[in-house]
């Protein structure tokens, strides 16, 4: 049995699969390696909207976070890493949530609840806060920010706020707890084999309301 | 979608239809996007989408009926084709991911089947260099997941060899990755006459379209009369459905 080389743990994210940083590292044009962050993406439909995804873990103000953000004193969506697979699946729920917004047709009453309630795959909103949501004793967060392009400081007066130590976007696929998630989507073992459980989320997702 | 119209239907359509883009909508993504096709329903695009490679298919109006109807006619299609997908989906049968609806421009948003060839090309090509050995697993495959569609009692309402999709997978032992698209005509149905019709459709296009295949296509029937529980009914309507066809006596 061939036994697999393990490295000295990444620093940022504890793996010992590959190097260190291997897997937070990525080479720009120069040949200098940045490790990324967040992750912003522009909505191609609604192009004065960016869309920045940050990953904390060690969390240590999650009531506080959530309060502010309930208040609407903290602008940003703050959920579950437990939930999440990838970072299109709340990509495709924040252009929901802006469409329609734009369209004046939201479920919730504001656009950060309206990104939450679109991650899940039901049409009730408490259900939707309660398992996608971060609670009280969360230490692991994931923040999203809708924002303009220049308007990024917008992002770092929110990231300046967490008590946590920030990691690496990529890692958000370490934190997904995959059982709860099939789970609550209802994904069956006959869908994963025609694709992805990102896949098998999107889908339910970009389609609810026909349902 | 019925693509091969004569130019003059595709004239009506674009003079009676409303022929802007998203109904004026999303300016800059009109720009960065390429039509693919036009049918007498919907403009298809290829464009990228919240970074991915996307496929669009607009449900355009139509200027010469009345606009609350039309309204209604285009919405419930578009519900219907995503419905269906959806439920294929959650079977296991391959069909692309829906990304987003806009229900304002009737426009849904779903994964590009990237680095694939339809079918019909694929065949095309095959008939001429490779052996039948090929053919022939392609067709045990198209049976299958037909099978598997109708014993979800989704019934296709297209099927052609141009709306069935094969992904070039890298490695052969993972079986031909077959994907099915274009569920416009597509609804819901128990009835086995209305699945015999969805196999009919598609031998009618499979003969048409490629000649001296009439053993491949018996053997997508096995194929498929093998993968379905609740074939023997369906063949059944199958027979009687060709009894009907053009010119057939219906003296029986």
């Amino acid at each position: 049995m061939r036994v697999e080389p393990s490295y000295p743990a990444c620093r940022l994210c504890h793996s010992v699969i590959g190097p260190p940083f291997a897997r937070c590292r990525e080479r720009t044009g120069r040949g200098e390696s940045v490790i990324i962050m967040h992750v912003t993406q522009e909505l191609e439909l609604y192009p004065e909207h960016s869309v920045t995804q940050m990953l904390f873990k060690d969390v240590k103000n999650a009531a506080e976070l959530r309060q502010s953000a309930v208040d609407g004193k903290l602008n940003c969506a703050l959920i579950t890493p437990t939930m999440l697979v990838n970072p299109l699946q709340v990509l495709v729920a924040a252009n929901k949530a802006v469409h329609l917004q734009k369209t004046g047709k939201m479920k919730t009453r504001g656009l950060y609840s309206e990104i939450i309630f679109n991650l899940s795959p039901t049409n009730n909103i408490s259900e939707a806060f309660n398992r996608f949501g971060i609670s009280d004793s969360d230490d692991s967060v994931h923040v999203t920010v809708v924002h303009s392009k220049d308007e990024f400081h917008l992002v770092s007066d929110i990231t300046s706020r967490v008590d946590g130590q920030q990691l690496p976007l990529e890692h958000m696929s370490m934190l997904t707890d995959a059982a709860k998630v099939k789970k609550l989507y209802k994904v069956s073992p006959q869908e994963e084999k025609c694709g992805t459980l990102l896949d098998a989320l999107i889908c339910r997702m970009a389609t609810k309301d026909v349902l | 979608m019925e693509l091969e119209e004569d130019e003059h239907n595709t004239n009506m359509a674009q003079e009676k239809s409303d022929d802007t883009p998203f109904q004026g909508k999303f300016p800059e993504f009109r720009s960065q996007i390429d039509l693919l096709k036009q049918g007498a329903e919907a403009r298809v695009y290829r464009a990228t989408f919240l970074g991915k490679p996307t496929i669009v298919k607009e449900r355009f109006r139509k200027k010469y009926r009345h606009a609350l109807l039309d309204e209604k006619l285009t919405h419930r299609r578009t519900v219907q084709e995503v419905r269906s997908i959806l439920r294929c989906r959650k079977a296991g049968i391959p069909v692309p991911v829906v990304y987003f609806v806009d229900y304002t421009t009737h426009s849904i948003f779903m994964e590009e089947i990237v680095g694939s060839t339809t079918v019909r090309d694929h065949i095309a090509s095959s008939q001429q260099s490779q052996p039948e050995q090929d053919l022939e697993q392609l067709a045990n495959r198209i049976g299958q997941v037909l099978a598997k569609m109708h014993d979800e009692d989704v019934i296709h309402g297209d099927l052609t060899t141009s709306n069935l999709l094969l992904r070039s997978s890298v490695e052969k032992s993972q079986g031909i990755d077959l994907v099915l698209i274009d569920f416009g005509l597509s609804y819901i149905s128990a009835l086995p006459e209305d699945k015999g019709v969805d196999l009919y459709v598609l031998e009618k296009a499979f003969l048409s379209t490629h000649p001296n295949t009439e053993t491949l296509f018996e053997k997508l029937l096995k194929s498929y009369t093998a993968s379905s529980k609740k074939s023997q009914a369906v063949i059944k309507k199958l027979d009687e459905v060709r009894l009907r066809g053009r010119k057939r006596s219906m003296v029986g």
